[in-house]
């Protein structure tokens, strides 16, 4: 005889026993041959580099994986979509993603104003267990509560970046920071940043001035460098994209702004280069003040293992972006952040992957990740995963140009003294 | 067209009165859908205003500056919603829409006042800016700009239909009323004809020609009239003494 309570535990245990199975049902984007992985980035607009740079990182590590038999058995396949940096695109990329492509989780979405539309799409159907892994973007809202449990990152934040930046600078008598940034949640995260790390010191943003997202190289930045130069910064943060960064570094130079202009991760290091340096004699006036902080180390060190492995990957397969997403010109670099930062990615997902107990569920993914303890990508920083740190990588690295190219930057006081 | 000279005062009298009820009609109309439309749109953006606030009393609290700017960029994107920013409670800009910056007639006020004010921003354009406090004021507040130019925009359209619709029905009543004062007229032109052709008649019976009977016969008709016009050929025809020693003149009103 089945007393009232035992039968209401068993139907409990029936709908939780339901929904699991529902999450790790056959089809949900694994097969014995093969994780599908979905991934909605910039591969069209001003910001394409990002999202081609990215992608190609990964995939050369991917390809590698497949050629050595995959994980398990199964090869992985990267599901793309281009949502040129714009929010509703990504939602609508991720919908498909999640609803008709079911793969099995999203990885490397690229930028901030798309990743916290995403994020709550991850909450509503979070039934299904999706989990967002390694966005490119240093922002907060998908590192805490309410959208915290629902994706893992392997980058350092805006915040630390921020907070680098402006110690260094403070530390080097630079104390009248400005900011320039883009008008939305990234931008306004990298301004939160310097906000709060300015407040640790006693001070205020000395100014700040803003344009907007999509913004092209060949806009004036006049008006914005009228604002800033005004305010009479020492230094410069920017907090955008490297078409309209590299704009305003032009016109800042230009218009005699003569401080050091420093620039996130986010920004894309090589393109914002290569805008600033081409066809121009004198380069070197544009790009003398300039300081990149880098989440990852430069591609340049060739004694850092990862970095070896990284570029014999990406000479052996020079992955091409995809062909179906990317109809404007793009010539992509040999060697980047953004590549390295998407083939370490690319790496600790393999990692994560290769963790899960056969057959890989996504209900097993949490547990994969909190596995994940002085793991060794190679890269000097051990990386650890836990309920309270879904962020592997703490490290922030800051690069200056000499001779053309982005090189560490070594000694704060000698560069940039006041 | 041709309008009796007799009814050129009426039809100018009946054009003028139809403007007056046309131009009133539509200054009562410019009113009507400016207030309205004026009302409603700052009764909008006071329901936007508060739904950001109330929104962002959580995110201030418990979350980051980037969500609360991804909460107004989604706002902004509404239509006639040009800016939007929100101060904390010591009046700091902590969101906002502004490119390339907040402009200096905004940074010159009074962040914590919420109550709707008109402004003029140079390069952007005529606002109408209303304010709601977060937490009561006590965690800020926030505050939106409506563009006036999109409101009187939308009022232009709708006093353009109707003034396109009152246009209409003028021009169609200016040819009603020509061709009722013409219907109208006819009978006095045909009283005038016969009057002229009685004349014509007397004057040649004078000079030995036909009497009146020459005028009933090419006018007879107007005789059998039973309104005004056929008394009135009637009694030229007595006048003329056609209707003989023994003929009664009509009687007045019959």
């Amino acid at each position: 005889m089945f007393t009232r309570r035992a039968i209401l535990g068993t139907g409990l245990a029936g709908l939780a026993a339901g929904r699991v199975l529902g999450a790790s049902a056959p089809g949900a984007g694994v097969t014995d041959t093969e994780f599908m992985l979905g991934m909605s980035a910039a591969f069209s607009g001003p910001s394409r580099g990002l999202g081609i740079e990215l992608y190609r990182g990964a995939t050369a590590y991917f390809e590698h994986v497949n050629a050595q038999g995959g994980v398990g058995g199964r090869r992985i396949a990267l599901k793309t979509y281009d949502d040129g940096y714009q929010p509703d695109p990504s939602v609508k990329n991720t919908m498909t993603l999640m609803l008709e492509d079911e793969v099995f989780l999203l990885f490397g979405y690229v930028g901030t104003p798309t990743v916290t539309r995403v994020l709550p799409m991850l909450k509503k159907f979070q039934d299904r267990g999706m989990y967002l892994f390694f966005p490119f973007t240093g922002a907060q809202p998908q590192r805490q509560p309410p959208y915290g449990d629902f994706a893992f990152n392997l980058r350092a934040s805006y915040a630390q970046e921020t907070a680098g930046l402006v110690d260094n600078f403070v530390r080097v008598g630079r104390r009248r920071i400005a900011v320039f940034y883009q008008a939305d949640a990234y931008g306004r995260s990298g301004w939160a940043g310097v906000r709060a790390a300015l407040g640790r010191h006693g001070e205020r943003i000395a100014g700040e001035a803003s344009y907007r997202r999509g913004t092209q190289f060949t806009a004036s930045m006049r008006p914005q460098v009228e604002i800033l130069k005004a305010a009479r910064p020492d230094a410069v943060v920017c907090i955008g994209a490297y078409a309209a960064c590299a704009g305003f570094a032009r016109d800042a130079v230009d218009l005699g702004l003569r401080v050091p202009i420093a620039n996130l991760s986010f920004v894309g290091s090589e393109n914002l280069l290569k805008l600033l340096v081409e066809e121009r004699e004198n380069s070197r006036d544009y790009t003398e003040l300039l300081v990149n902080s880098q989440v990852v180390p430069s591609y340049e060190d060739t004694s850092i293992p990862a970095v070896r492995e990284y570029r014999d990957l990406m000479d052996r397969y020079d992955p091409a972006p995809p062909p179906e997403l990317v109809q404007e010109p793009y010539t992509p670099f040999p060697h980047s952040f953004v590549s390295l930062e998407g083939f370490l990615d690319a790496k600790l997902m393999v990692e994560v992957l290769s963790r899960l107990e056969d057959p890989p569920t996504r209900t097993g993914l949490e547990q994969a990740v909190f596995s994940v303890r002085d793991f060794d990508l190679g890269i000097g920083e051990r990386v650890s995963f836990g309920a309270e740190r879904r962020q592997g990588l703490q490290q922030v690295y800051y690069t200056i140009v000499d001779e053309g190219r982005f090189v560490t930057l070594d000694d704060w006081q000698k560069r940039f003294a006041a | 067209m041709k309008v009796k000279k007799l009814f050129q005062k009426t039809l100018f009298g009946v054009f003028s009165l139809f403007g007056v009820i046309g131009l009133a009609t539509s200054v009562l109309c410019v009113y009507t859908v400016d207030t309205h439309l004026s009302e409603e749109y700052v009764s909008n953006s006071q329901d936007i205003a508060k739904t950001i606030a109330d929104a962002s009393v959580d995110i201030l609290l418990n979350r980051d500056l980037s969500t609360l700017q991804s909460l107004i960029d989604q706002f902004v994107e509404i239509q006639g919603i040009k800016y939007i920013y929100v101060t904390n409670e010591a009046g700091e800009y902590l969101a906002h829409t502004f490119v390339p910056g907040i402009p200096e007639e905004i940074l010159a006020g009074d962040p914590s006042n919420t109550e709707t004010v008109e402004r003029t921003l140079p390069g952007m354009g005529d606002f109408v800016e209303v304010g709601s406090p977060i937490l009561a004021g006590v965690a800020g507040a926030v505050h939106v700009g409506m563009d006036t130019d999109l409101i009187a925009l939308k009022i232009q359209r709708a006093i353009g239909r109707q003034v396109y619709l009152i246009s209409i029905v003028f021009v169609v009543g200016v040819f009603a009323a020509i061709w009722l004062v013409n219907l109208a007229a006819r009978p006095i032109g045909d009283v005038l004809a016969y009057a002229v052709a009685l004349a014509q008649d007397a004057a040649a019976e004078d000079s030995g020609g036909g009497g009146p009977e020459a005028a009933d016969s090419r006018h007879g008709k107007v005789l059998e009239r039973d309104d005004e016009a056929g008394e009135l050929a009637r009694l030229f025809l007595h006048c003329a003494g056609n209707g003989g020693a023994g003929a009664v003149p009509p009687a007045a009103g019959t």
